[in-house]
């Protein structure tokens, strides 16, 4: 019998443990060995380690830089894990026709440079962008502060190389901007976790850079009046690219953690961001600020891209700031309509208060998005359980107020047993059978979307 | 089962005024605006969801094929039974339920027409950009069935891109709702998206959640006439490389401006071999500017007859010349068949040229038309479908053209569906797998294949 370790030059397979541990676990701290790891370096090596693992039945689990936050990467079931590091190459990008194609390992903050110099643009920009790897991304259906304006990854997909469970190379989707060949096998392969195929080629399509960008920073002294002055901005037909909330407690932790300025005394802030021509975001900028004023908020305006890094440092400080103010973390990821977020706020308040529990939230305000950080502690069995109804209290708030319970993050290994509450069963029968289709054995990143 | 044992069991949950099945009335269901036909056996047309399940159901049992449609506008087929059977209108299904100002969105039935949700969201100062040319009489269900297009795809992207969820009735019956009232979900599999374009093989589309963005401030159209089609070509390159993106750049050819002039003498100079309608949106102050951009790349690519539309009613005019391309082609020969290949941005004037070059290998003329900004053309073919020796030219020309399409990085349709017309071309452009994948995927959804058969795949 061929051996895995024979079937790959030596330095891009490994069975040892000091290797393996390494792409072990992801941001949600979940953590699980796997068998191998390999880090293929062309489809064709991709191919070759999925059809010897299709042989033998061992379970395939595709990984971009593991920041997941659903457990989407950990390797359950002692699997092969597939790391896409190597394969990092931008392929091209086409200028005239706005097309990038680039593989799978490309790290996204990377990605977004390289095109800034051809003055392009590519809107996903998840918060863990400078490590994070498009195809983790597409494989997510990733979005971030940007996805108000521009959308989520599956805007931006055009069309992508897979890899099925048995080593088959397919192309899906098209090269071109506009396309309807038959069944979106392209979108069914985005956000599907890979639990489907692996993704060894990605064709994105690219925008013109917006000239100008203007970021203001306001900061409240009540989150309902925070969040009516979001509802107030979508009103009058102004889309910023971002419209970001903390709340105090995030806002809190930041400062703990890495001190940027913010007022710890504030109850709520917001980050919105303009982009457009230098006169039109001028005239949004202005009409936001007297927004936020009208609803008692202080403003402070960056135009210039230093104090603009600056406003948002807060801001992607708070993940990495929360791990510190308590041992467990339970991030969620919910979305309502945006009319709703006053209301989604006043109640996880509520929450907060009749569970006894400590809830921190931050995120995408101008979509409805919000990050609902439950802080606990595993160890202290009592309040990880009062931890455990809080959660799924919040599931079900966002789902009466028509919202969903995973709007960026996948759902992976930490939502799976929440989905029926969402899904229905005719639905969740459909996606089953699509699974089973693509993947027959059940080798595909085992254990994620569905439960058992 | 006998078209009388059909009827009879119909009657039974289906009000009677909506049943058809006199000769008469099913022909005006048996054609689409492709030159194919088939007659349906049946043809009802629903008010409520609740005679949509049933017909469903009893189709499904029975194994009777069903084919939803909307206002039959399509260009590959997709509303043709060309098994028979029962054809599923659901042009009576047409209320606006909701369009949610705060939250941006519209709450629609499959067949309401998109001009009317169009009119009805720019009233409150919302938009919704699909624009398919056959906006005034097509529906959104038809849109949602084949992802359909338009001229305003170029800068804000085809139906798909504005569907955040849709209540759909499975061939057994049940219902199911995708997505949420929310722009972002990832919760499983992206059902929504499968469903678009899906062409009516997988389910009814009995409602929709569509996503509506804030009226652009102003825009303003041009049109510009050149004496070769390198030319324009050079100038839809040099107009995207400027950092413009444009909310419409339309191609037309010699062949279509000539045809245009015949139909409705529209001023136009007869002699250009190519045109483009250009229309840029967004703020005034950004209109302006882009609008200054524009002309110098269109000086600069030896364009001649610049014009700019000074109102509404010459940027209507405009775009009325555009629209009547298809209607004015379709005059100077008994039969029109419209291609729908699109190739990258840059390949456009070579996949023109070899357009033009089958036109006079063959000696068939063909129009060339569509949207050059997004690489999408469609090649007019004026035939005679009844002229059996010229339709084995045509179906080489056809031939011909995906596959010039696909050596040149494209697809073989941008927007119009695969349908019947496509149906024997797909497996080159998707391969076995590809096509593997969606024979199972269909057989998920349907598994006694009723869903309008014949189509896809």
């Amino acid at each position: 019998m061929k051996r895995l370790d024979s079937l790959l030059p030596p330095e891009r397979v490994s069975l040892f443990e000091e290797d393996t541990l390494c792409y072990s676990f992801d941001a949600t701290g979940i953590e699980e060995r796997p068998m191998a790891v390999a880090r293929p370096i062309s489809t064709d090596e991709v191919s070759t380690i999925m059809s010897y693992a299709y042989e033998r039945d061992i379970p395939i689990v595709p990984r971009g830089a593991g920041t997941g936050m659903s457990g989407g990467s950990v390797p359950l079931n002692n699997s092969i894990v597939l790391s896409f590091e190597r394969m990092n190459n931008l392929i091209d990008i086409d200028a005239s026709n706005l097309i990038a194609v680039v593989e799978p390992g490309v790290i996204n903050g990377h990605f977004q440079r390289d095109l800034e110099a051809l003055e392009l643009f590519y809107p996903p920009d998840p918060a863990s962008m400078d490590f994070c790897t498009l195809g983790g991304n597409v494989a997510e259906n990733a979005g971030g502060p940007r996805a108000l304006k521009y959308g989520v990854t599956r805007d931006y997909v055009l069309g992508l190389e897979i890899v099925m469970p048995d080593g088959k190379i397919a192309l899906i989707g098209t090269k071109t901007q506009k396309g309807v060949v038959g069944y979106d096998l392209t979108r069914l392969v985005v956000g599907s976790e890979g639990t489907l195929a692996a993704i060894t080629k990605i064709f994105l399509r690219l925008l013109p850079m917006p000239r100008a960008v203007i970021t203001l920073l306001a900061v409240f002294d009540s989150v309902d009046a925070s969040a009516r002055a979001v509802s107030k901005i979508i009103a009058s037909s102004i889309i910023p690219r971002t419209l970001e909330f903390m709340d105090r407690e995030s806002i809190k932790a930041v400062e703990a953690f890495k001190p940027t300025g913010l007022p710890t005394t504030a109850e709520a802030v917001l980050l919105i961001e303009v982009d457009g021509s230098p006169k039109a975001i001028k005239e949004d900028t202005d009409r936001i600020a007297s927004i936020c004023i009208a609803h008692k908020a202080d403003i402070q305006v960056a135009d210039e891209p230093s104090a603009r890094q600056r406003l948002w440092e807060a801001r992607r400080a708070i993940s990495p700031a929360l791990y510190r103010i308590s041992p467990t973390k339970i991030n969620e990821d919910i979305v309502v309509p945006r009319s709703k977020i006053p209301e989604m706020l006043a109640y996880l308040r509520r929450l907060s208060e009749d569970l006894n529990i400590r809830i921190v939230n931050f995120g995408h305000a101008g979509d409805g998005n919000i990050h609902v950080n439950i802080m606990t502690d595993r160890e202290n069995a009592e309040e990880f359980k009062r931890a455990g109804d809080a959660r799924r209290k919040i599931f079900e708030a966002a789902l009466k107020f028509g919202g969903t319970i995973s709007g960026e993050h996948g759902v992976g290994i930490t939502k799976a047993p929440f989905i029926p509450m969402e899904m229905h069963p005719a639905s969740l029968g459909m996606m089953k059978a699509i699974k089973r289709l693509f993947d027959p054995k059940g080798l595909m990143n085992p254990g994620k979307i569905f439960e058992g | 089962m006998a078209v009388k044992g059909i009827l009879e069991a119909i009657a039974r949950f289906i009000e009677k005024e909506h049943i058809l099945s006199c000769k008469e009335d099913l022909i005006c269901y048996s054609s689409d605006a492709t030159y194919h036909n088939a007659m349906p056996d049946v043809v009802v047309i629903p008010e409520e969801k609740r005679e949509i399940i049933q017909v469903l159901r009893f189709a499904n049992s029975e194994r009777i094929p069903v084919t939803p449609r909307g206002a039959g506008t399509g260009l590959s087929g997709g509303a043709l039974p060309v098994r028979g059977g029962i054809v599923l209108a659901t042009t009576r299904l047409n209320r606006i339920i909701d369009i949610d100002e705060s939250n941006l969105y519209a709450v629609v039935e499959p067949g309401v027409i998109t001009a009317s949700l169009h009119s009805e969201v720019e009233q409150r100062g919302l938009f919704y950009p699909p624009d398919p040319s056959s906006l005034r009489v097509c529906t959104i269900g038809g849109n949602l069935g084949h992802s359909a297009g338009g001229p305003r795809g170029l800068k804000y992207g085809i139906t798909r891109n504005y569907v955040m969820g849709l209540e759909v009735v499975l061939p057994q019956g049940k219902i199911i709702n995708t997505g949420a009232r929310t722009v972002k979900s990832v919760s499983g599999y992206d059902l929504t998206r499968l469903m678009t374009g899906s062409e009516g093989t997988l389910g009814v589309i009995t409602k929709a959640l569509l996503r509506l963005i804030p009226k652009p401030e102003a825009s303003m159209t041009f049109m510009a006439f050149f004496d070769s089609i390198s030319l324009a070509a050079d100038a839809v390159v040099g107009i995207i490389k400027k950092g413009i993106l444009p909310t419409s750049l339309e191609f037309m050819d010699g062949t279509t401006i000539k045809a245009i002039i015949q139909y409705k003498s529209i001023e136009l100079p007869e002699d250009a071999d190519a045109a483009l309608l250009i229309e840029v949106d967004g703020f005034e102050s950004e209109v302006k500017r882009q609008a200054a951009l524009l002309m110098d790349v269109l000086h600069g690519s030896g364009a001649r007859g610049i014009h700019s539309a000074k109102d509404k009613t010459e940027m209507e005019d405009m775009w009325n010349a555009r629209r009547m391309a298809l209607p004015a082609l379709s005059r100077i020969r008994p039969s029109t068949i419209l291609e729908d290949a699109t190739v990258p941005r840059h390949q456009v004037p070579i996949m023109v040229r070899a357009i033009q070059g089958l036109s006079i290998k063959y000696d068939i003329p063909i129009g060339i038309f569509g949207h050059a900004g997004d690489g999408n053309l469609h090649p007019t073919i004026l035939t005679d479908v009844h002229d059996k020796d010229e339709m084995e030219k045509v179906d080489k020309v056809i031939e011909e053209i995906f596959e010039i399409a696909l050596s040149l990085g494209g697809t073989l349709t941008g927007e119009h569906g695969i349908g019947v017309s496509k149906a024997r071309f797909l497996k080159k452009e998707i391969g076995e797998e590809g096509i593997r994948l969606m024979r199972a995927i269909r057989n998920i959804f349907d598994p006694n294949g009723i869903m309008n058969p014949g189509k896809i795949c």
